[in-house]
């Protein structure tokens, strides 16, 4: 990450702190299928302690638990040194010092910030007539951002704000709904957990959340961090803990520990490095997909020509245009202007049913509101776009699609390969899998890909890698929009960098590197 | 959208024979699915064993006969709920319809059959305005249509001069209702086909799977190539279409039209239906739940008032079935995904173990 990390407190060591959170023995047992098989887990005051694992590993049945929604069957929990008895229900931790701020943030779009500051601070129950004192709750408001740096108006909707904001006001939410709860005042260290924070925040943006959570450790308090992404943990975090079939593999000390040693902790297995061709050479010189001065809100003049065989990859800051992009070509978004064309062939108005029609498909970044329909099984969303070719004799063979989504999940190793399981049942990256599964049998010429391994554990990611080469092997051209750079390293055969809507420079082949590509794309930006 | 899609043939996989078979998971029961049938069942055999007028032919032929236009309006209204909109204009789209039959065939003495033939366009027309408003503005239908409901109500007073009008051509009544089959009237198996026939395209074309899908999220369908908007017009057009149909219907089985009767339909339409949501497919809005909610409500009323029940007691059945059924369904559906999840979450488990071992040897 290319924010420097200011309020790092220099070399010492990092972690010094009493233990805030100490958790032994846990176990979760499933209709007697132990999910957590005895865990255990030590965070201390001054420490941002990340938590890893593969999907299905435990990590959200752990989480669960400590907010109450699971109950524990067996094992201890102290905070502050203090046993927690169980079950501790939705509010045991919390009124001990224990807050959470999940994924989705928990704040609501048509209020204000300081409307949530204050529902916090006033309680939600109790004196339902009393008179707010909305001057004294700006204040306070005001200064608690002010305190955390964090520069957003308290008047300001939370519709309003961009991502990171919203994710800050979130964090500084939890804080402070803490300190409300320490009634003399005396302020202990506190635990906060952020649950995957940086999923739907742009890459140039993580580094301001972690500067708010470096603060945080500053003042003292324990951060878990639970995070797919390794670079990230890596940067920020001072000790991890990786589970694994609900278990503990271990705890490290960051200082000192490489990504890959950090992924075969997580996989269990050591994997070779990348998954890159070795020779560049499947690109085909006819061109399936291409633009002329295409613009969209933030996409301007784009003249993009893409070749069967090749992953072309989009990268550059936030705004940059690279969000849009994949909509655009797929016709969600109206363009403003220029044309697209596909296998040599215009198209007037891109709809998506239109770019369906020539064999361009989409996996769209937000899975759950976009790409699936997650209280439908996992057959009915494999079969959509096969729903008219299995319409046959006047009826559609409901037997035929079954066997072909199994197969598909068998195939990817999508789990649980069972084509009536509910969509939403599935873990992220076996969504993902599936969904991907889904187009890549409708043998698409053009794969969009937006975000692609976004909430993905890092074993799907590499299958997810693994099914696109093959796809692009099999002649399809993919287009894959990410501020993953770890991902374009290792995916893509050439990256187009973003800067302002436009391309402002271009890396093919080895020379994709992590380096290379933050230069360029700070480089575009600065330009 | 590509049609033809070769497959390679099962278990050829790139990962040969060895590859994991799919863990066999226990057959789902789901005893709730059948729970609404249990009950009517009882309540059969409680109504059996306490009067001595229930189970007899007459009677159950009146029932079945009886509700055959709450039925088709029902059905009707399911098209829409199953891509997610409500359509409240369905009961006064009956009263215009079964009111112009009258006015046509006894004001202004045209023949029965092209009257009912306008009076079904004049249905089709309703939604297709509903259709074109909610689609076009991109407005919430439940206002469109409470607003048309309104509007059709007012019309349907103005038309009739707010009078009842009698005397409808009998060859309607026997073609709905006098000539029976199996002693039932004839209208109960009209209704009867309308449910298999929307069996059919709900579970058995592609268009009725296209419906799911936009019910469950516009936008994804939307991205899969759907037709969203055509979907949800062509859904009002069919829920106005088969209003006025169940119109024609009332119209021949009482041989006149009121402007009063038609509001009275509209809940217990939407009870059947969130009943229906909650037996057979649990959580899904489908025709043969919504046939055995309507008469598992009709036994009921009946019922009662065989036992001397008064009037009111259909009222006060329509509304607490209606409230029972978002209550239970809700309920079953968080059931039901729970132990989805729980399956789920168990094959993963069992699978875990199989896979490593794979893995570590694919990686060797």
């Amino acid at each position: 990450m290319s924010e420097p990390r200011q309020a790092q407190t220099g070399d010492a060591p990092r972690v010094a702190g009493p233990e805030v959170l100490e958790i032994s023995g846990l176990v979760k047992r499933f209709a007697g299928v132990p999910a957590l098989g005895g865990v255990d887990l030590t965070v201390r005051a001054g420490e941002v302690h990340g938590l890893l694992g593969a999907n299905g590993c435990g990590k959200s049945t752990l989480i669960k638990t400590l907010a109450g929604v699971h109950d524990a069957d067996e094992g201890r929990v102290a905070i502050h040194g203090q046993d927690v008895p169980m079950p501790f229900g939705a509010d045991g931790l919390r009124t001990r010092g224990l807050s959470f701020v999940h994924q989705d943030l928990g704040l609501s779009d048509a209020a204000t910030v300081l409307e949530h500051f204050a529902l916090d601070h006033i309680g939600v129950s109790g004196g339902a007539v009393r008179r707010i004192p909305w001057e004294a709750e700006r204040r306070r408001a005001a200064e608690l951002l002010a305190r955390f740096e964090v520069a957003v108006d308290p008047d300001s909707r939370v519709d309003q704000l961009t991502p990171v904001q919203r994710a800050m006001v979130a964090i500084v939410r939890a804080v402070a709904s803490q300190e409300v709860l320490a009634r003399d005042g005396e302020r202990r260290p506190q635990l906060l957990i952020l649950d995957e924070p940086t999923v739907f925040l742009p890459s140039a943006d993580v580094g301001i959340l972690f500067r708010l959570v470096d603060r945080l450790r500053a003042d003292g308090d324990a951060v878990i961090l639970v995070s797919h992404d390794l670079d990230e943990v890596l940067e920020i975090c001072d000790r991890v803990t990786v589970l694994r079939d609900g278990k503990n593999v271990g705890t490290r000390d960051v200082p000192g520990l490489s990504r890959d040693e950090l992924v075969e902790l997580i996989l269990g297995v050591k994997i070779g490095a990348v998954t890159r061709p070795e020779d560049g050479t499947q690109r085909s010189p006819e061109v399936v997909l291409s633009t002329r001065g295409l613009s969209g809100e933030r996409v301007r003049g784009l003249d993009l020509d893409l070749h069967p065989g090749e992953v072309v990859g989009v990268t550059g800051l936030a705004g940059s245009g690279i969000e849009e992009l994949t909509d655009l070509l797929y016709g969600v978004r109206s363009p403003t202007g220029g044309t697209v064309s596909v296998g040599g062939e215009d198209v007037a108005r891109p709809t998506p049913s239109r770019m369906l029609g020539h064999d361009v498909v989409l996996l769209p970044a937000d899975r759950k509101a976009l790409g699936s329909a997650p209280r439908l099984t996992v057959l009915e969303n494999m079969s959509l776009p096969f729903l008219r070719g299995s319409f046959r004799g006047g009826r559609l063979r409901w037997g035929a699609l079954r066997q072909q989504a199994q197969d598909t999940c068998v195939r990817l190793h999508v789990k649980p390969a069972d084509p009536a399981a509910l969509f939403s049942s599935l873990s992220g990256g076996n969504q993902q899998k599936a969904l991907l599964g889904k187009w890549l049998d409708t043998k698409p010429d053009v794969m969009l890909l937006a975000e692609p391994t976004q909430g993905v554990d890092v074993g799907a990611r590499r299958e997810i890698f693994r099914l696109v080469r093959e796809a692009v092997a099999g002649g399809a051209a993919v287009l894959c929009a990410t501020s993953d750079y770890e991902q374009l390293v290792q995916l893509a055969d050439r990256v187009l960098i973003f800067a302002d809507g436009r391309v402002v420079d271009e890396i093919a082949g080895d020379a994709i590197t992590k380096d290379a590509l933050t230069t360029a794309i700070y480089a575009g930006a600065a330009a | 959208m590509t049609t033809t899609t070769t497959r390679p043939a099962p278990a050829a996989g790139p990962s040969g024979p060895a590859a994991a078979e799919p863990p066999k998971l226990k057959s789902r029961k789901e005893p709730e699915r059948f729970a609404l049938l249990g009950v009517w069942a009882i309540v059969i055999i409680i109504f059996s064993l306490t009067t001595d007028r229930f189970l007899t032919e007459g009677n159950i032929s009146s029932m079945l006969g009886s509700q055959t236009v709450l039925l088709i309006l029902a059905l009707g209204l399911l098209i829409p709920l199953r891509v997610g909109d409500y359509d409240l204009s369905v009961a006064a789209t009956l009263g215009i319809s079964a009111m112009l039959v009258a006015i046509l065939n006894v004001n202004e003495g045209w023949n029965i059959v092209p009257a009912c033939i306008v009076a079904i366009l004049a249905g089709a027309v309703i939604g297709a305005v509903n259709g074109a408003i909610v689609v076009k503005f991109d407005i919430d239908p439940f206002i469109v249509t409470l607003g048309m409901s309104t509007l059709l109500q007012g019309v349907l007073f103005w038309i009739s001069d707010s009078a009842t009008i009698s005397g409808i051509d009998v060859g309607l009544s026997d073609a709905v209702l006098t000539n029976t089959v199996l002693s039932i009237p004839v209208n109960f198996w009209y209704a009867v086909v309308l449910c298999a026939a929307l069996w059919y395209v709900f579970d058995y074309t592609p268009g009725g799977q296209r419906l799911l899908f936009v019910g469950q999220s516009k936008d994804m369908a939307r991205l899969n190539g759907i037709g969203v908007g055509r979907a949800r017009f062509l859904a009002l057009v069919a829920s106005g279409t088969i209003a006025a149909l169940a119109g024609v219907v009332l119209a021949g089985t009482t041989g006149s039209a009121d402007p009063n009767s038609s509001a009275s339909f509209l809940l217990p339409a939407f009870a059947a239906c969130f009943l229906g949501s909650t037996t057979l497919k649990i959580g899904r809005f489908n025709p043969w739940g919504t046939f055995i909610a309507l008469y598992f409500i009709v036994t009921g009323t009946t019922g009662l008032q065989l036992l001397g029940a008064q009037n009111y007691v259909q009222q006060l059945f329509y509304g607490a079935a209606l409230i029972i059924a978002v209550i239970l369904s809700k309920i079953l559906r968080q059931r039901n995904d729970r132990r989805l999840q729980n399956d789920a979450r168990q094959a993963a488990l069992a699978t875990a173990a199989a896979e490593t071992t794979q893995n570590t040897k694919d990686n060797a």
